[in-house]
């Protein structure tokens, strides 16, 4: 490749102001992979094809629409559910008049996996993490007031995906409104749940049925609503690189297109309809490359099935702020983080955007917190003068190279995805998986070190308590929504009900779509629970096998004596009591985010700890078994969906029934402050927040240990 | 537990708790058995001289495969087959991987999801490393004592690849290798002394568009597969067909293993097998024990280099080294 004719001349000044230090000191190897020069120039956009394109023409690199914002800014569209129908519906309103321009519907942890709120297995979830729907009646006070002709909604359910869209049609209907004045998205993108957060119900084929009957019905009867959100969002936040985020995104979305063909559909019938949801992290200027990136690869993607509409290959998306990069240290510092975060997906030219609350790594964001978190949308479209121009770094020497670098690493990815036939399959292999356990892993280990600062965290931090206001959900949720359960049962035509329910059960089983027999049930006041019973006793429920990489994590972190001191104490340990300290690392109720588990698992056998780890999605009483059949000396609870008040108590009191009470327990993930007393309580021994490096809880636990085991 | 001496008192707590099945106390026996100091391998040798008497009932079951070939999923279905009919399942794993730096990470339970949390069933993983004889002795001692606590079916799974399906097969009344179909060519890799000791084949993953094909393949493994393994007067060992998933086969396959145990039971053949397996077990811990004692010994250790070197620069023969080393150990011990 040519260089700038005075490149030579720069590297002399650049080397004499280095004062001595070779000049590669300033170049950056990011995570991606990808080695970022101190300086671009013209010479670095050689052969790359995309540069000088316009927006709204292919291929699309600078933005789906022509005029972007300087016509229409991107709709403000903060994902929120507090614990009740009524409560949320409150807050919705309430943002619908703060200037907020779409809804989108956080559901708990029970309504994703498809319980009722009354389920034995679902003790610590309701209302947790978003609102408890179990029924049409919920839906309807859910949206009571909100014109849902003109307010398009986004709801984030994948596994129970056609319960939920049945119940948000059947609540419109029951407003006025028709189908096909619907308009907003389902996420419905089920392969992304296997490779990152869980809240999947059945097993990957019968999984990716429901996506093309849901495909195929919207296609339809709803001409305005986005049928699946392809997201590449939980596949950031479970530790991916920029580089794995698109590449396996756009691999999932290409999968769902060939289920909806197989399906029968033609690509223009549906492929308008794909949207995508990024998350946006604190690499800036790699962020805003990767939106342009994803554009240009969905849009070579899509050319390859021969589209006659121009729109199927125009990747639209939703952005949201990254939750990972928000700290429990100094948690205002998360404010910062967000609006720049917010900025990239500006430049980057999203659709619409999510602002994350300062205070999500502690809780659930309280109404003030909320309000922050929109208003920083706010003000970067009013008040910073950032929307009069379209892709604005277009044409930037080094966001055009990143972006050119990003397709290429990317596009590798894709190739080695379509060897293995595509993502489905690639899921069954377990490769897309260990990728991303890689980089987290990796992630972690720069960050414990320093090599990544994460200010307060690993570097600035504060000795005092920042005091943070936090939401608790009240205890008396589940009792509300099983009380309404039961009046529910007792006033419809429980025969018709169980007809419907048994015509879903029988289309499951020998074909027709499953969405149009679902809203049937769904208006006969069938429940979100029994819909997903009636096709689980066909498609059974599925629970993922956990494979888990180790050796990553010491290797990342290098020889600096500390990985090498903590070896030797479990080694030390097992000298004297006969084996290596060993933990049970579990997860209780429906919360199905499983990269911290991973990451810690795979780690503390890096440092010479025998770990077990657990199913996901166990009971309290199956976690006790597990740890006291094993014989461990410790139970690590890794909790980030604010069950541990109910769980963990739980826990404790089950061990104690087995015969475990000499078991430690420690709990790990996102704790609010003020439940540390109330669970030290209960007899936990340590707690370990998130930027807590794993060599000092490890440390610590070993404390422990050694304290009882080694007098 | 503590590192101190295991007393008489506790070792008669711990014989009581298997007895009455307690499975806190079954567990942390288990933990005696794997554990690397004396004093505790000692206890675990007290209790299980006093339990033997209550051990023998069980049906010790082998079940070993290439990866991918379904063991977890197949154990998981199985055992819950088991459990319905108001059996009391064991499920132990021998698994000698290499000793490497850190620890091991046990995800056994995340493939058997349903049989981890059924009260009828224990699930033990042991950490991995150790030598495969070190291995085999823990897994060995594990099945008494789970026998003694009153389990009446003991499953030892293991990888199939290299030794441990033998080892395995030594310490079980049935053993079964699971393949699956069209994975590749004939046999996969199985090696033809692990089909000779198999009492059965089972071609899982017969399910959904695979059926045929299992079928298939089930007819040509069956030519191949008798050759190697011919039928004797007892037995003719099967090649079946199965699905783990949908349970179809399963109870044919218990079928076969009850049919065989009940012709080797009538001819006295279970018997002998126990016996020849006890005999062979002994051997074993005598041969490891002498290894042992061979090369932790003083004398051996000082001059065992420079005889390696001597061999090496050919100035003593083999033959007249080994002599050499032996007789001095033949000094010592007597």
């Amino acid at each position: 490749m040519a260089e700038h004719k005075d490149m030579n001349k720069w590297r002399e000044l650049a080397i004499k102001e280095l004062k001595g230090k070779p000049l590669d000191t300033i170049f950056w190897q990011t995570p991606e992979g990808i080695t970022v020069k101190p300086i671009y120039t013209w010479e670095d956009l050689e052969g790359l094809d995309f540069i000088n394109t316009l927006s709204g023409m292919a291929p699309y690199l600078r933005g789906p629409t022509a005029t972007m914002y300087t016509n229409q800014p991107w709709t403000i569209r903060q994902y929120a559910g507090f614990a009740t129908a009524k409560e949320s519906n409150e807050f919705y309103r309430k943002s619908l008049a703060a200037g907020q321009t779409g809804l989108s519907v956080a559901f708990d942890l029970a309504t994703h996996r498809g319980y009722d709120s009354d389920h034995p297995r679902v003790a610590g979830d309701v209302g947790k993490a978003g609102v408890a729907i179990d029924s049409v009646e919920d839906m309807k006070i859910l949206f009571d007031q909100i014109p849902l002709d003109k307010v398009s909604v986004s709801m984030t359910m994948n596994g129970a995906v056609l319960p939920i869209l049945a119940g948000y049609i059947v609540a419109a209907e029951e407003q006025g409104v028709k189908q096909e004045q619907l308009s907003g998205t389902i996420q419905n993108d089920i392969l992304k749940e296997f490779l990152t957060r869980n809240t999947y119900i059945y097993p990957p084929r019968p999984s990716m049925r429901i996506v093309s009957d849901v495909i195929s019905y919207c296609s339809k009867h709803m001409p305005k609503y986005n049928t699946v959100s392809i997201s590449g969002y939980h596949i950031m936040e479970a530790g991916a690189n920029s580089v794995i985020e698109v590449a396996f995104t756009l691999a999932d979305g290409k999968e769902y297109i060939r289920a909806a063909l197989d399906a029968g559909l033609k690509i223009d019938d549906f492929a308008p309809r794909l949207s995508f949801f990024f998350g946006v992290g604190m690499n800036f200027f790699m962020e805003i490359a990767k939106l342009r990136a994803a554009r240009y690869l969905w849009h070579k993607i899509v050319s390859e099935f021969n589209p006659q509409n121009p729109r199927s290959t125009v990747l639209r998306t939703h952005v949201q702020t990254s939750g990972w990069s928000l700290t429990e240290q100094d948690p205002y510092n998360n404010i910062i983080r967000t609006t720049i975060e917010a900025l990239a997906a500006v430049l980057g030219g999203t659709q619409s955007l999510h602002t994350n609350s300062f205070d999500e790594a502690i809780s659930l964001p309280t109404p003030f917190s909320a309000r922050i978190a929109r208003n920083t949308q706010l003000i970067i479209r009013e008040e910073s003068q950032v929307c009069h121009v379209v892709d604005p770094l277009g044409g930037s020497y080094y966001v055009e190279a990143l972006t050119g670098a990003i397709i290429r690493e990317a596009q590798k990815i894709m190739d080695e995805i379509e060897s293995l036939g595509g993502m489905a399959r690639a899921i069954e292999t377990g490769m897309p998986k260990m990728l991303i356990e890689e980089s987290a892993a990796r992630r972690q280990a720069r960050i414990d070190q320093g090599k990544d600062i994460i200010v307060g965290v690993n570097k600035y931090q504060i000795e005092e308590e920042v005091p943070v206001q936090v939401l608790e959900v009240p205890s008396t949720v589940r009792e509300e929504q099983i009380a309404r359960l039961k009046e529910l049962k007792a006033k419809r035509d429980n025969e018709a009900v169980k007809r419907a329910l048994e015509k879903i059960t029988e289309v499951a089983e020998k074909g027709g779509n499953l969405l149009e027999v679902t809203i049937e049930a769904i208006r006969l006041r069938a429940t979100v629970g029994e819909v997903s019973e009636a096709m689980e006793k066909v498609f059974g429920r599925y629970v993922a096998p956990q494979k888990l990489i180790t050796g990553v994590y010491a290797s990342e972190y290098g020889e600096n004596g500390v990985i090498e001191n903590i070896r030797q104490r479990t080694e030390a340990f097992k000298n004297k009591t006969g084996r290596r300290p060993r933990i049970l690392i579990t997860k209780m109720g429906q919360d199905g985010h499983d990269r911290g588990m991973k990451v810690v698992a795979s780690a503390y056998a890096d440092l010479g700890f025998d770990v077990d780890l657990s199913p996901m999605f166990q009971t309290p009483e199956e976690a006790a078994k597990m740890a006291v059949e094993n014989d461990v000396h410790v139970v690590g609870v890794s909790s980030l969906a604010a069950g541990h008040k109910v769980l963990v108590p739980m826990l404790i009191e089950e061990l104690k029934k087995m015969g475990g009470e000499d078991i430690i327990v420690i709990v790990g993930g996102i704790i609010p402050p003020p439940d540390y007393e109330f669970l030290y309580a209960h007899g936990v021994k340590g707690i370990y927040g998130p930027g807590t490096p794993i060599t000092e809880s490890a440390t610590q636990v070993l404390k422990l240990l050694e304290e009882k085991y080694i007098p | 537990m503590s590192i101190d001496q295991i007393s008489e008192k506790q070792i008669k707590e711990y014989i009581d708790g298997i007895l009455s099945g307690d499975r806190r106390i079954l567990a942390k026996s288990i933990t005696l058995i794997e554990s690397t100091l004396k004093a505790h391998q000692e206890a675990a040798r007290k209790i299980l001289d006093r339990i033997l008497p209550f051990t023998g009932k069980a049906v010790r079951l082998g079940i070993t495969g290439l990866p991918g070939a379904g063991k977890s999923t197949f154990i998981e279905s199985f055992g819950k087959m088991l459990t319905a009919r108001g059996h009391r399942v064991a499920v132990l794993a021998v698994d000698p991987s290499s000793p490497r730096t850190g620890g091991s990470i046990m995800a056994d339970k995340t493939r058997m999801e349903k049989l981890a949390v059924d009260p009828n069933a224990f699930i033990r993983p042991s950490a991995s490393g150790g030598t495969l004889g070190g291995v085999a002795r823990k897994t060995r001692e594990t099945m008494l004592i789970c026998e003694a606590a009153g389990f009446d079916w003991i499953i030892v799974e293991t990888v199939g690849v290299g030794q441990s399906e033998v080892t395995v097969a030594t310490m079980v009344d049935f053993f079964l290798v699971l393949m699956i179909a069209g994975a590749g060519d004939e046999l996969q890799g199985i090696k033809k002394g692990v089909l000779e000791l198999a009492d059965a084949l089972a071609i899982n993953k017969a399910d959904g568009d695979n059926i045929e094909r299992a079928k298939a393949a089930r007819q040509q493994y069956e030519i191949a597969f008798h050759l190697i393994n011919p039928p004797t007067r007892i037995w003719t060992p099967p090649v079946l067909t199965c699905s783990a998933l949908t349970m179809e086969g399963l109870d044919r396959i218990l079928d076969v293993i009850l049919t065989h145990r009940r012709k080797m039971t009538e001819h006295g053949e279970l018997e002998r097998k126990r016996k020849a397996q006890n005999l062979e077990w002994f051997w074993s811990l005598v041969r490891e024990g002498l290894e042992l004692w061979f090369f932790q010994d003083e004398e051996v250790k000082k001059n065992l280099m420079s005889l390696i070197k001597d061999i090496e620069e050919g100035t003593v023969s083999p033959t007249s080294a080994a002599e050499h080393i032996l007789s001095r150990l033949r000094h010592i011990s007597s």
